[in-house]
């Protein structure tokens, strides 16, 4: 495992100092000035028109203020302090944000390939281009996990390449999609128009995405490209409950129940599958690790072996996939209380959904803390890992499948 | 033996092994495992739906260990409070060390130390290369740390620091949790919460609040006043607001008004209130009575919701006890797709009576229209328990919203009494006696669609001599009145547990994403030589170190050799 540091040209320019530091501030200013749009701007935040207004003159003038604001500060930010365009925080988190735009643009072609107005109903929504979008998605990540797979039995760094690059068309399909449906909940009724994070359906497509996106990442540092045949798969196991999802019925857009109104949920939703995503991500290190583990007490010389990582290196990615996980599920658990101290009368109330975020809380806080004492090996954490992400798998699944409670609009239905 | 111990000493152990790594990881998982329980058992249920469900020996046992609202037993809260004594022990333990170490960065190193440097590379120049310019390059190369020198022994020592702080990473995210958990305290001590059910036109000052198995109440220093409640829809029939106008009367002046929806509370003199639920608020109804005494008689009766109502002849009582505008049903054959209707208003009642069996109606305002638009008949829910998983669909055959059909059925069971037989032809015959009486001779003048009523009149003939009660209470007229369930909640600790969220959230970034690192420098001139070594450690992240380190020496490899030469 070496640093990936040698890229040349374009990107490498794009990716290097001032460059990358001014888009991060510029993204940076245009989300804040969105956000100020939404809690100060005339007429302010609307449920049922906010993609428009983020859209429309007005978001751009907000967001497009908010973006030349922050380019300027990062400007004078420079001036003072010389050293501050090579911060690392700019470097990790532009990428992503990039990314995002190109989904962006990338929905915004996908808009133009919708049937016509008068071709939409609500009665039968299978005419939507995001459904074929989606539909890609799902063939194009279960390719991937495909070639993983293949990659550990025919270490050949051309099927690693398809695999890692199936990976990422997933990721822009996945994520457009979920963009063009928001634009398609406007097209049956403005009064519907929601953000796409509002089903399981959605969120799933969601989870696969961000999955995928964190588990590249640490593929793109770390070249832990082993670790991928697990990852994937467990992605593919969301992609067929997707399909199943979607063949009961579960995927179409219905409009938003009244508590579920609220600008938190676009918030609390997505930075909860950042941590699920992870979690995902440390259970698929901790497989890695497991397998790894077996091939080498059968004292294997397999050609495997030698391009899994080592069990040193498996066991740090998943602390890294926790580091990345806890820290965004604490926040999202925090961001959840305050919306149920805005919409429900106390930020916390011993729901089914709570206590059981609240377990997950804790099982990875055990495993932290596991980690940190001294009793604790590779193997144990592996299994505490691979338990902790199933646990994690009731807590956004089973809780809404099995228990009553106030989340259970989430309910299969 | 083990030597025995004073009694300060043991508390002293006792104190250490509270604040313990591996107490705090069993602590957690023990909470979590405990918390599972009331997530599967519903929490503050009525207490005869658990002896239903449990039988009286679980019921007794579950209710002694507190399972019915277990967040709030005493050995839970105990678990709670242990966590926090082992958090503070730990706490109290911890951060005069981790404050020192902060502060005081020991520089030399020992060559014994060194060698067991996980991160350690070495270099070995002929000696005449000033100290000073190795020095300056390892500085150069490192932009942003700190330095520290030190000369000893004739060795140079430099050490390198970054990220100097995030031992306060960790004392955050455990002091927050203090201040969380103490922060809840503080609400559920000093706050309420509360429910408020305020009819429209009404107004209110008493919360309700579960306590333990009981319900307790609670006086606000104001009133609240219902304007009115509306729902709003969407296109699809789906709910989309729910809206109370309410009014705040403080010593009998109105100082607020003002809208509240689901997401959007009100606030007033440290009390929110929020828009939790709504029901019936006393709707007035008007039924009509259709005596089943074989006379055809109709009689009516105005009353309300939550009212009983009795005539007085026969000496039968109505309760209403609910009403309902919309009744979506689910219309599909079990295993079907699901199929939603909307089956109009519908009053639900309690009827009894002498030599009756008391029975719980729901009926509804409007006959059952099929699929194919073909009217059924005026139909009712009844339950002879009161359960709502007892209620059975009951068809009277007869469309009650048309008095000709009631009329039309008398007529039919007069003329099947007189004849003679009953036969087929029989029935015919009576049946087309009964169309003269309601409709006349002339048949051009008979509705078209007799012959449907022909058969909604034979299914009410079957149906209606069996029933054994004294009249059929309909619906035929209503004029809602809402009631807006509202959530009042005051809670004095929510701020500090705001401020221990933040101290979690910020505290995590410190804590995963600034790692200490330390590099140190160690130049020792020996045998006409330099030796040089350079040292990396770092308590997180070691994947990331790794690669920086490679980095780093690298870079003061090619520094070096220009010094060199």
């Amino acid at each position: 495992m070496t640093a990936t540091t040698a890229e040349d040209g374009f990107t490498a320019t794009l990716y290097r100092g001032r460059w990358v530091f001014l888009r991060f501030a510029a993204y940076l200013g245009a989300m804040a000035g969105i956000a100020a749009m939404a809690k100060f701007g005339v007429g302010a935040y609307e449920e049922n028109a906010f993609l428009y207004q983020i859209l429309s003159m007005k978001g751009l003038i907000w967001g497009g203020t908010g973006a030349l604001a922050g380019c300027g500060l990062a400007i004078v930010g420079s001036v003072m302090k010389p050293t501050l365009p090579d911060a690392k925080m700019a470097r990790n988190f532009a990428p992503w944000l990039d990314g995002f735009l190109l989904m962006v643009i990338l929905a915004s072609v996908w808009a133009l390939f919708e049937p016509a107005a008068d071709q939409i109903s609500y009665e039968n929504q299978s005419n939507l281009f995001s459904g074929r979008v989606i539909m890609a998605m799902n063939v194009i990540f279960i390719f991937s996990a495909v070639s993983y797979i293949a990659y550990l039995f025919a270490p050949e760094s051309f099927i690693g390449r398809i695999a890692t690059w199936s990976a990422y068309a997933g990721i822009y399909l996945g994520g457009s999609a979920l963009l063009l449906r928001w634009h398609e909940s406007y097209l049956f009724d403005m009064e519907i128009g929601h953000a796409p994070v509002s089903n399981l359906y959605e969120v799933f497509i969601l989870l696969c995405c961000i999955t995928a996106a964190v588990y590249l990442a640490l593929e793109k540092r770390y070249q832990a490209k082993a670790m991928g045949a697990f990852v994937m798969t467990l992605v593919s196991a969301a992609v067929f409950f997707d399909v199943w999802l979607a063949s009961v019925g579960q995927g179409d857009i219905k409009p938003l129940v009244p508590a579920l109104q609220s600008y938190w949920m676009k918030i609390h939703v997505p930075m909860n599958f950042v941590g699920y995503g992870s979690f995902a991500v440390a259970c698929g290190a901790g497989m890695a690790y497991l397998f790894r583990h077996r091939l080498e007490a059968k004292g294997g010389t397999s050609k495997m072996l030698k391009i899994f990582p080592s069990l040193d290196q498996l066991d740090q990615l998943a602390y890294k996939a926790v580091a990345i996980g806890f820290p965004a599920f604490t926040l999202a658990t925090i961001l959840g209380a305050a919306w149920a101290a805005e919409a429900w009368g106390g930020y916390w109330s011993w729901d089914p959904k709570e206590t059981w975020a609240l377990i997950v809380w804790m099982i990875y806080g055990a495993y932290l803390h596991a980690r940190v004492s001294h009793g604790w090996h590779g193997k144990a954490l592996a299994w505490w890992a691979v338990a902790g992400f199933l646990v994690t798998v009731f807590c956004f699944l089973g809780v809404n499948m099995y228990l009553s409670g106030l989340h259970s609009y989430g309910r299969l239905s | 033996m083990p030597r025995m111990q004073t009694f300060p000493d043991l508390l002293k152990t006792l104190w250490q092994r509270v604040g313990s790594m591996s107490l705090a990881i069993i602590l957690l998982v023990v909470l979590s495992i405990a918390s599972v329980i009331g997530t599967v058992l519903l929490q503050n249920q009525a207490q005869a739906d658990y002896l239903q469900q449990f039988g009286p020996l679980w019921y007794w046992v579950f209710r002694s260990l507190g399972l019915f609202d277990m967040y709030h037993t005493w050995w839970f809260i105990s678990m709670l409070g242990f966590l926090m004594v082992s958090l503070t022990s730990c706490l109290w333990r911890n951060i005069p060390k981790m404050l020192k170490e902060m502060r005081t960065r020991k520089v030399p190193v020992s060559d014994k130390a060194l060698k067991r440097f996980q991160h350690l590379h070495e270099w070995h120049l002929p000696a005449g290369v000033g100290v000073e310019a190795l020095q300056e390059a390892f500085r150069q190369r490192l932009d942003g740390w700190e330095f520290k020198a030190s000369e000893q022994g004739g060795n140079h020592y430099l050490r390198a620091d970054k990220g100097r702080w995030n031992k306060w990473g960790y004392i955050l995210v455990h002091a927050a949790i203090l201040v969380i958990l103490v922060g809840g305290w503080i609400g559920s001590e000093y706050g309420f919460r509360g429910n408020m059910a305020v009819p429209e036109g009404a107004s209110e000052n008493e919360i309700d609040f579960l306590q333990g198995t009981e319900t307790g109440h609670l006086t606000m220093p104001f009133y609240v006043r219902c304007n009115s409640f509306t729902i709003d829809f969407f296109p699809t029939g789906a709910p989309k607001e729910f809206r109370s106008n309410l009014t705040i009367i403080d010593h009998g002046k109105e100082v607020l008004t003002s809208d509240i929806i689901v997401n959007e509370p009100l606030y007033y003199k440290g009390v929110r209130i929020y828009q939790a639920s709504f029901g019936d608020g006393g709707s007035d109804v008007t039924l009509k009575l259709y005596h089943l005494d074989g006379t055809g008689a109709i009689t009516t009766a105005k009353t309300q919701v939550y009212e009983t109502w009795t005539d007085k002849k026969s000496g039968v009582s109505l309760t209403l006890t609910d009403f309902k505008p919309y009744n979506v049903e689910n219309m599909a054959d079990p295993g079907q797709p699901k199929d939603f209707k909307d089956l109009g208003p519908a009053v639900i009642y309690e009827m009894r009576g002498p030599g009756m069996n008391p029975v719980k109606i729901k009926a509804f305002m409007n006959p059952f229209i099929g699929p194919d638009g073909d009217n059924r008949g005026s139909f009712l829910m009844v339950s002879s328990t009161g359960d709502k998983a007892d209620y059975k669909a009951l068809s009277l055959g007869i469309d009650l919203t048309n008095p000709n059909e009631w009329r039309l059925f008398h007529a039919f069971m007069k003329h099947l009494g007189e004849a003679h037989k009953r036969t087929q032809d029989s029935a015919r015959a009576a049946f087309q006696a009964a169309m003269y009486d309601v409709f006349g001779r002339d048949k051009a003048k008979w509705p078209k669609n007799f012959q449907a009523m022909a058969m909604r009149t034979l299914q009410a003939v079957r149906v209606l001599p069996s029933l054994q009660w004294p009249m059929l209470p309909m619906l035929v007229d209503y004029k809602q009145h809402y009631y807006t369930g509202l959530q009042l909640a005051q809670d004095p600790g929510m701020n500090i547990v705001w401020l221990g969220s933040a101290m979690l959230v910020f505290g995590l970034c410190i804590m995963f994403y600034m790692p200490h690192r330390k590099l140190w420098l160690v130049i020792r001139p020996a045998q006409g030589r330099m030796h040089i070594s350079l040292a990396g450690m770092v308590n997180r992240n070691h994947l990331v170190f790794t690669k920086y380190f490679h980095d780093v020496f690298t870079k003061l490899d090619q520094d070096f050799g220009e010094i060199k030469s």
